[in-house]
């Protein structure tokens, strides 16, 4: 059975950044378990998250379920002044999840980086 | 792996615990156990295999396997079950593998050993005849459980197949010198897809929706019935209940992308905060077509980009002007413009065409659709036809696992006479 596999790294930029690196394909199969990881992360405290999807081959519609779910978690009480969540971004999407993003408009509601180091800058 | 560390009486105890065995006479049951074999079985290991010969019938006395085909688990068993016993009584081959899951104590009994122990009681036979039927009639009341369960998730099924076709458009609004045409094709499994087409009531305008809904079931079907309806709500209802069309005068405060806006904004933050915690959302291209100057109002939320098929054999794509909707309450819609001329034809459709797998898992994809050969030259009907018959040429023996939506619209080339 297909799983996930989760790399997670504690950053500095303008507030304590947590890095959660995915790999494998999150469908059907899988959300729940990034969904569950994110919410322990949370649980332990982050309030920023960067999700690096650099090892995410394919992601279906119930991987940006799980996204959202991430980013409704993390914005718990925030008045949302802009559509973009300051919460949660993702980081290095390979071609073949870039393009779904870019299908489902997700760039519209997420910022998207390509560098680790601008990412965590940002936040 | 051969012990014979297990007493008699353990091993008559666990020979008797078997169903099919217990109609044998205690001497029978004592010289089966005496010529049976022990075997301690390590775990991890697998003792019979799917599809080989097989000789041997096997009683757990202590441990665990699990039964099943590749990576399907079939059942769990463990102490006083039996195993391997169909081929030794057919001589076919063995029907699924088993392996252990812990270490496990076999009593193991050879075909041509079980014959010559059961040729010592004339009525043997006829005890494990009987004993065996017994057990082919408790299968086949639990086939018969199963399958009601099952025509019960079918019927459930249906419901929700039906609830999705109930929520399409019954007709197609008819407007001069203008010809549309709408193709659904459900899926096996209930999915999420919608469309629809109405005359708005304050304006002059054909709106022309084509949705998907995310994920599949009876989950998506319901909400494609809310996404549909709110939208449909708003356009025709929201414009004279928010003063933007007076109800004495007629007059109307509100443009054609204002609508849009207003209805597609209304829509995603009812279901963004009403239904947050479901992260539900769908991708909605929603138009509104001034059938006098082929003016098309338009916004594109997370959709597939419908293709305009011009006259004179270009092509346009209106790709996305937003995100999907339902999920981000503050999210904001940019409404775009485009002409349609006499003898354009404008095709929009759901990811059921582009997305369609063969069987070596490639995507009929986006180019396919553009290649067809003169669209424009074609009916919308016709049009819809030859998409379909090249979607499911291409998809061959692979089947369908998203549902197939389809519009076409075409501003015809010769106005028409009345």
């Amino acid at each position: 059975m297909a799983t996930l596999n989760f790399m997670v790294g504690q950053e500095q930029g303008n507030v304590p950044v947590t890095v959660l690196r995915v790999e494998g394909d999150i469908d059907a199969a899988t959300h729940k378990s990034l969904q569950d990881k994110a919410a322990e992360i949370i649980e332990a405290g982050s309030t920023h998250i960067l999700l690096d999807l650099g090892g995410v081959n394919y992601m279906g519609s119930a991987g940006f379920r799980a996204i959202h779910a991430i980013s409704n978690m993390l914005n718990d009480g925030d008045t949302p002044g802009t559509m973009k969540s300051t919460h949660l971004k993702l980081l290095n999407p390979t071609d073949a999840v870039a393009r779904v993003i870019k299908t489902l408009g997700f760039d519209v509601y997420l910022d998207i980086y390509q560098d680790r180091g601008e990412a965590i800058k940002s936040f | 792996m051969e012990t014979t560390l297990t007493s008699t009486e353990t091993r008559i105890e666990t020979l008797r615990k078997c169903e099919f065995l217990q109609g044998l006479k205690d001497s029978v049951l004592s010289d089966l156990a005496a010529k049976a074999k022990m075997l301690n079985v390590a775990r991890g290991k697998k003792i019979v295999t799917r599809g080989e010969d097989g000789s041997n019938m096997y009683f757990i006395i202590s441990g665990n396997a699990r039964v099943h085909h590749g990576e399907v688990v079939l059942a769990n068993i463990g102490k006083g079950d039996v195993f391997g016993e169909m081929a030794v009584l057919d001589s076919g081959k063995r029907s699924a593998s088993v392996t252990t899951e812990s270490d496990t104590l076999l009593l193991s009994i050879e075909r041509d050993v079980f014959y010559e122990s059961l040729s010592t009681d004339p009525n043997a036979f006829k005890a494990v005849i009987h004993g065996v039927l017994q057990r082919e009639r408790e299968i086949i009341r639990e086939v018969k459980t199963r399958s009601t369960k099952l025509m019960a998730y079918e019927k459930e099924m249906e419901i929700g197949r039906r609830i999705q076709a109930g929520f399409l458009p019954d007709s197609i609004p008819t407007m001069e010198n203008w010809e549309l045409a709408s193709s659904f094709v459900a899926a096996r499994e209930v999915a999420g897809d919608f469309y629809d087409v109405f005359k708005l009531n304050d304006l002059p305008h054909l709106a022309i929706v084509i949705g998907d809904v995310c994920d599949k079931g009876v989950g998506a079907a319901l909400f494609m019935t809310l996404f549909r309806s709110l939208i449909r709500a708003s356009s025709l209802y929201g414009n004279m209940c928010s003063g933007l069309v007076d109800a004495e005068s007629g007059s109307v405060f509100i443009t054609a992308g204002e609508v849009l806006q207003n209805s597609l904004l209304t829509t995603n933050r009812y279901i963004a905060t009403t239904h947050a915690g479901s992260s539900m959302f769908a991708s909605v291209f929603f138009a509104l077509l001034d059938t006098e100057s082929g003016e098309l109002h338009y916004v594109n939320a997370g959709h597939e980009s419908p293709i305009i098929f011009r006259q004179n054999g270009e092509t346009e794509l209106l790709d996305i002007t937003g995100g999907v909707i339902g999920l981000f309450p503050a999210a904001q819609y940019a409404v775009e413009t485009a002409t349609l001329n006499k003898g354009d034809l404008i095709f929009a459709y759901t990811d059921g065409v582009n997305e369609a797998k063969n069987l070596q898992g490639e995507q009929f994809g986006e180019s396919r659709i553009m290649e067809m050969t003169n669209p424009q030259d074609n009916s919308p009907d016709n049009f819809l036809s030859m998409v379909l018959e090249a979607v499911l040429e291409f998809r061959g023996e692979a089947g369908q696992s998203d549902d197939i939506t389809m519009l076409a619209l075409k501003y015809q080339s010769q106005t028409s006479t009345a």
